[in-house]
């Protein structure tokens, strides 16, 4: 099953990579540049994954991250990192409720990993959430 | 101008009596024959109770001075018996309003036979004079007592020439030099060749043109250690008000000088760490992409063996500055601590194999271990502790090519702190090494990236510890790691 994938990122070269990485792997993807806008996006349309960048140009990813839990609380949100990023930052968005990080410090092998690894673990918790009432 | 005998004796009795010192004649028998108003006036007696009496009688009101007595009649006696005159300093004569000292001079008269015919006393009421001196001797005795009980402070003068004319104990102990070693020897042994070539003539020019100067300067201990003091040097002026030689007061600012140098260095740290921390933020993207595109085009299966290799290069270079610059921010990170309760001494234990997985030489290297039982224990993030351990344990290493011992010590070193230190027998490290030794960057080694001492350094603040050196070129170094233990 192909996923749907948001991503939001500032640069452009970023994003185009994204695209192209994750396109590589069957992903379907739209990418965006500012969190207001991708509010916007989420509003109307359906995502299963957004890929977020912490550092963004006008609200910065912990906002934008707190507004799409309250307005889709089940999409699952991964936050991108990076060398030199706050690190108190990062600790809040783990109350936030984002479900994991890739790093641009990371070779580009292990974010493509992870980030299916990511998936597979909301995947199968999913799963367990729909099977549970039956058992 | 004829005066007639009358006249003359007259005369004299008027230059006797405005004299101002004690005159009297006593004859053989001791007894005075002629005295003079200033004799009536000092001992409070009249003429009549003066001439015809034993002259010991009339100086001294009573006989509570009988060794004093005792002394001028022996000197007396000596004036008679060798006819020859004396002087006999500060005898006391009473009198009405207490005690007075005379300065005598005791002269034998005699007659043109060369007999004995009395005795002439001449004195002087040297009273005040000897109390004055003894005032002044008791400020002189007050300010070398407040000069030599400076012990902050070294205090030492020289003439013109720069000879040491005083020299305090304060300046003992900050120099090692002791005053009879020291004293008359020239300036230059406190002060290294520099200071006297260049700033030692300047600072006496300064003096000379302003009155006093004050300089931080080096001086050098007996032990030809450097010191580093706040020298302030003053004229010293003679009593004509001419300049007869310099007044120095040095002060040791070894602490102080520490303290600054450790202020300058974290603050110069912590610039550099943000410095760091921007410039790896700003490599993320670009590197991102580079990285990201290169793995898109070696997906390619249609690669021409040479583009491939040359791609291949391109993707190791990239990853090489992405290991970089996470090592970069490993020393800039303010670093978010794994905390946990640490015995040092089980984590010391647990890093020793570690270091045979790091290419080390093979020259015999003792490792000696004295942990302190019942150390207390820390809280701190075992993963860094170990990583600063390992960092000191190999640089140790690389500092005895040709063999020698390495020491680790633990001990409670006070209510708050414990230590850690880490010496070897190694080459030591250069001053000018030393000042540079936690800057990142920093390397006296062929492949390395500077950075071990300045992640070491990092993580040792950022546990609230310290981290301190002692070295000496050819025989070792020690580092002495300072981490708060908990109550």
């Amino acid at each position: 099953m192909s996923h749907k994938v948001l991503l939001v990122d500032d640069e452009a070269a970023v994003r185009d990579l994204f695209n192209d990485l994750l396109k590589k792997e069957k992903y379907s993807v739209k990418c965006i540049a500012t969190g207001e806008e991708a509010l916007e996006l989420i509003k109307n349309e359906n995502f299963d994954v957004v890929l977020l960048d912490i550092k963004l140009t006008g609200m910065n990813g912990v906002e934008v991250l707190q507004k799409i839990k309250e307005i889709k609380p089940d999409t699952v949100v991964i936050m991108i990192t990076g060398f030199g990023y706050d690190e108190d930052l990062i600790a809040k968005t783990r109350e936030f409720g984002c479900s994991g990080y890739l790093g641009k410090n990371m070779p580009i092998s292990q974010i493509m990993s992870n980030f299916k690894l990511f998936i597979k673990t909301v995947e199968d918790k999913k799963i367990g959430k729909q099977l549970k009432p039956g058992l | 101008m004829n005066i007639s005998i009358d006249g003359k004796d007259k005369l004299c009795h008027k230059l006797l009596d405005n004299a101002s010192m004690l005159i009297f004649f006593i004859n053989s028998e001791g007894n005075i024959v002629i005295s003079n108003k200033m004799m009536e006036a000092i001992t409070s007696k009249s003429k009549e109770d003066i001439l015809g009496k034993n002259w010991l009688n009339v100086l001294y009101r009573d006989s509570n001075t009988p060794i004093k007595q005792q002394m001028f009649r022996a000197v007396m006696e000596n004036t008679m018996t060798y006819k020859r005159a004396n002087n006999f300093q500060e005898v006391i004569v009473d009198d009405h309003n207490g005690e007075k000292i005379i300065s005598w001079s005791i002269t034998p008269i005699l007659s043109e036979s060369q007999d004995l015919e009395g005795v002439l006393f001449a004195g002087n009421d040297i009273t005040d004079l000897r109390k004055r001196e003894e005032s002044l001797k008791k400020i002189d005795d007050t300010l070398k007592n407040i000069f030599s009980s400076i012990k902050d402070y070294a205090l030492y003068v020289t003439n013109l020439d720069g000879n040491i004319t005083y020299y305090g104990m304060g300046a003992e102990a900050m120099f090692g030099w002791q005053k009879n070693e020291i004293i008359f020897q020239n300036l230059s042994l406190l002060n290294p060749e520099e200071v006297l070539k260049s700033k030692l003539p300047f600072l006496l020019e300064q003096v000379r043109q302003k009155g006093k100067y004050e300089l931080e300067i080096d001086m050098l201990k007996k032990d030809k250690q450097s010191l580093p003091v706040i020298l302030s040097v003053n004229q010293f002026l003679d009593i004509e008000g001419k300049l007869s030689g310099y007044i120095f007061i040095a002060k040791d600012i070894t602490e102080k000088k520490k303290l600054e140098y450790q202020i300058f260095q974290a603050e110069k740290l912590a610039a550099i760490g943000q410095l760091v921390a921007g410039i790896a933020h700003e490599i993320n993207n670009p590197l991102f992409v580079i990285s990201g595109r290169l793995e898109l085009l070696l997906s390619k299966k249609r690669l021409a063996g040479k583009e491939r290799e040359a791609l291949d290069i391109i993707n190791s270079q990239a990853s090489r500055i992405r290991n970089l610059v996470d090592r970069f921010l490993r020393f800039s990170r303010k670093g978010i601590l794994k905390i946990e309760v640490i015995n040092l001494n089980e984590a010391i234990d647990n890093v020793l194999p570690l270091l045979a997985y790091h290419n080390l030489h093979t020259c015999k290297i003792n490792i000696e271990k004295d942990l302190e039982k019942n150390l207390p224990l820390i809280k701190g993030d075992l993963n860094q502790l170990q990583e600063v351990f390992i960092n000191l344990l190999l640089n140790a290493y690389q500092a005895m090519p040709e063999g020698g011992s390495i020491r680790i010590t633990t001990a409670k070193i006070s209510e708050r702190f414990l230590e850690i230190r880490i010496s070897d027998t190694g080459s030591g490290i250069t001053q000018g090494n030393l000042k540079n030794l936690f800057m990142p960057f920093f390397t006296t080694k062929k492949e390395g990236t500077g950075l071990g001492l300045s992640i070491c350094y990092n993580i040792i603040k950022n546990h609230e510890g310290s981290i301190d050196i002692e070295t000496q070129v050819n025989e070792g170094t020690t580092f002495f790691i300072r981490l708060p233990f908990i109550q």
